[in-house]
């Protein structure tokens, strides 16, 4: 949007402080301030309304006068609605400028559709009314184009901020998780060592009974989960490739990690889920024998649907 | 040339005509046969005889000037486009003598008003609207100019379709702005009953007064109505308006008495031309080498003024 700023007033005011300085600076030498003086009547000249311009009234009420239509031309021809605003508006505010002119616009409507409605007009434009349009449709095409695409830029700047802030949280959530995992295994560590004082103590006594509740106490690492704590479900070396695999140097480390992250890429390890196992139904699959055509020499590789 | 002279004298001719044509009393050799009106049907049946019945025959004359802006180019036309009841013609040199053209121009064409946009500079337009043939006429500078093809403005409306006329109260403040208002509102309002004018209304200009320029606003209005021609209830609440489009600002100038010309009936106090404000621009950027070479002699001149005094203890430690 175009800001139409006040050239002159602004102008004159940085020049009125330059002067200013300027006169801080020097008050000595005679010319210096006769060119500032100069220089100062030009801005005054510019800024405040000249005296000489012409104003006259009556000429503009004559001529007014003159060319005017008359005073009681039908209401119809002129479509005319003054409208009073009362506030005064910013002229350098946008959006303030562009909403008073749009409140102008709609009660002037307001007041003239109300005239047109009593005078029994038609003034709406029937649903079948074809006609040319100001704006071509191929323009209107255009201007659709650009709002779908700007809908689109704003819905991909949305997503984009979503993942970034999902990405955030997930991080949050991960470490919280890995330090109650800790959590977990120091406690179970600790109540197996417990049991095993306690069971010092009484001296090895009804054995069998204290090993069953303290299973039974539900404290046994991992839950649910099968295996020890810490462990990716999958990992067969059971958690020791971590740990060793920290204290290796630094190249071995990287190496490491690229190996785990094509692992986790491309799959090592891990069970294979029965995959190779046969089960009831592969056995009974009989569709590899081929019994239609016995032929022996028949290719082995060869199904038969 | 010839051909068209003809055609505005009969024109010309019709005008007189109709001006009077209902009251008009049969002419003999002698004088005037006053006859009663008893088997004629008058068109304006209520009224008195006196008041003759208004007929708006407002043509506009669209014209610019040569070397004229792409942008300000198509400001004139979207103009156009708004107004059915507009010509246009070539463009005019923008001469000292374009006022006798652009009046015989306008002649030509049988017009009875005048929008000129003058382009200077490949930078500033200037608007003229006047009254054709015996004034008055203003000069604008336009500024803030957007064409209705810039895209950010979704509105359409029909083409031809007569406007709603809104004016801002300030209007009425100063006799100068009086009389551009009925200048703006003779040259922009379709005539009633306009060939290509359409019967309904669906777009609104606003004319309003900021800052002593005129601001230029127009917009479509979209009415939710279920019958093909009557509002729903409470319909006025729900009316939106969407911007169409072209938007300028006028900044007036001067008023002339005649068109194009004549004797100046009023002066903008506070214009300062483009030209001015680049100069004065230019004149802030340029000063600044100067002003140092003025701050470094008078520097001197001071030092040179006031010099120091020989320090007694200066030569303490030579010894």
């Amino acid at each position: 949007m175009v800001v139409l700023k006040k050239y002159p007033s602004v102008t004159n005011r940085d020049e009125m402080e330059d002067d200013e300085e300027l006169g801080t600076i020097s008050n000595d030498s005679e010319s210096e301030q006769e060119s500032e003086s100069d220089e100062e009547q030009d801005e005054i000249k510019v800024a405040e309304p000249s005296k000489t311009a012409i104003y006259n009234k009556d000429g503009l009420v004559d001529k007014l006068g003159d060319f005017k239509w008359p005073d009681n031309v039908d209401w119809m021809h002129t479509l005319l609605i003054d409208i009073d605003q009362d506030q005064e508006v910013d002229v350098n505010d946008d959006l303030a400028r562009e909403a008073a002119f749009y409140t102008q616009a709609v009660q002037g409507t307001r007041e003239a559709f109300a005239k047109l409605e009593s005078k029994g007009l038609p003034y709406l434009r029937p649903f079948d009314y074809y006609a040319e349009m100001v704006k071509t449709d191929a323009h209107m095409g255009k201007v659709k184009d650009k709002l779908l695409v700007e809908k689109k830029q704003r819905e991909e700047q949305e997503e984009r901020r979503k993942a970034r802030e999902a990405k955030k949280i997930s991080k949050q959530v991960q470490a919280e998780k890995t330090k109650e995992r800790a959590k977990e295994k120091k406690e179970s560590i600790e109540s197996v060592k417990k049991w095993r004082k306690q069971r010092e103590k009484s001296g090895y006594a009804n054995d069998k009974d204290e090993m069953k509740l303290s299973f039974e106490s539900g404290k046994v690492p991992g839950g649910k989960r099968k295996g020890p704590p810490g462990v990716s479900p999958g990992d067969r070396s059971g958690g020791k490739a971590k740990q060793f695999g920290g204290r290796g140097k630094r190249g071995m480390d990287k190496n490491k990690k690229d190996r785990e992250f094509k692992n986790s890429k491309f799959g090592f390890g891990g069970r294979k889920g029965g995959k190779k196992q046969n089960t009831a139904e592969t056995t009974n699959d009989i569709r590899g024998f081929n019994n239609k055509n016995n032929s022996r020499f028949g290719n082995k590789k060869r199904k038969v649907s | 040339m010839g051909r068209k002279r003809k055609q505005t004298e009969i024109a010309e001719a019709e005008a007189k005509k109709n001006d009077v044509a209902p009251e008009r009393p049969k002419r003999t050799l002698f004088g005037w046969k006053i006859k009663n009106n008893d088997g004629e049907v008058i068109e304006n049946g209520g009224e008195d005889d006196h008041t003759h019945v208004f007929r708006n025959k407002e043509k506009v004359l669209i014209t610019c000037s040569r070397r004229i802006n792409f942008r300000y180019r198509h400001l004139m036309l979207n103009v156009a486009s708004l107004l059915p009841h507009s010509k246009r013609d070539n463009k005019v040199e923008s001469k000292e003598s374009k006022g006798a053209t652009l009046n015989e121009l306008v002649e030509l064409k049988s017009c009875s008003s005048c929008l000129f946009f003058e382009c200077r500079k490949h930078k500033d337009l200037y608007l003229w609207m006047a009254k054709c043939p015996n004034g008055p006429s203003v000069k604008f500078l336009v500024n803030a100019v957007h064409t209705m093809e810039e895209l950010k403005l979704t509105g359409n409306h029909l083409k031809g379709s007569r406007p709603l006329l809104t004016f801002s109260a300030n209007f009425e403040k100063d006799p100068h702005w009086k009389l551009l208002k009925e200048l703006i509102l003779q040259i922009f309002q379709i005539p009633k009953d306009h060939r290509k004018a359409k019967p309904f209304h669906d777009h609104v200009f606003a004319f309003s007064i900021l800052d002593d320029h005129i601001w230029f606003r127009n917009y479509q209005i979209t009415v939710p109505h279920n019958e093909s021609t009557k509002m729903d209830r409470g319909g006025l609440d729900k009316m939106t308006l969407t911007e169409v489009g072209p938007r300028f600002c006028l900044n007036p100038i001067k008023i002339f008495g005649g068109s194009f010309g004549g004797p100046t009936l009023y002066e903008n106090p506070f214009y300062v031309s483009p030209n001015q404000i680049r100069s004065l621009q230019k004149k802030q950027k340029a000063g600044k080498y100067v002003k140092k070479v003025k701050a470094k002699t008078k520097r001197r001149m001071h030092e040179m003024a006031n010099a120091m005094e020989r320090d007694e203890l200066a030569d303490m430690w030579k010894e």
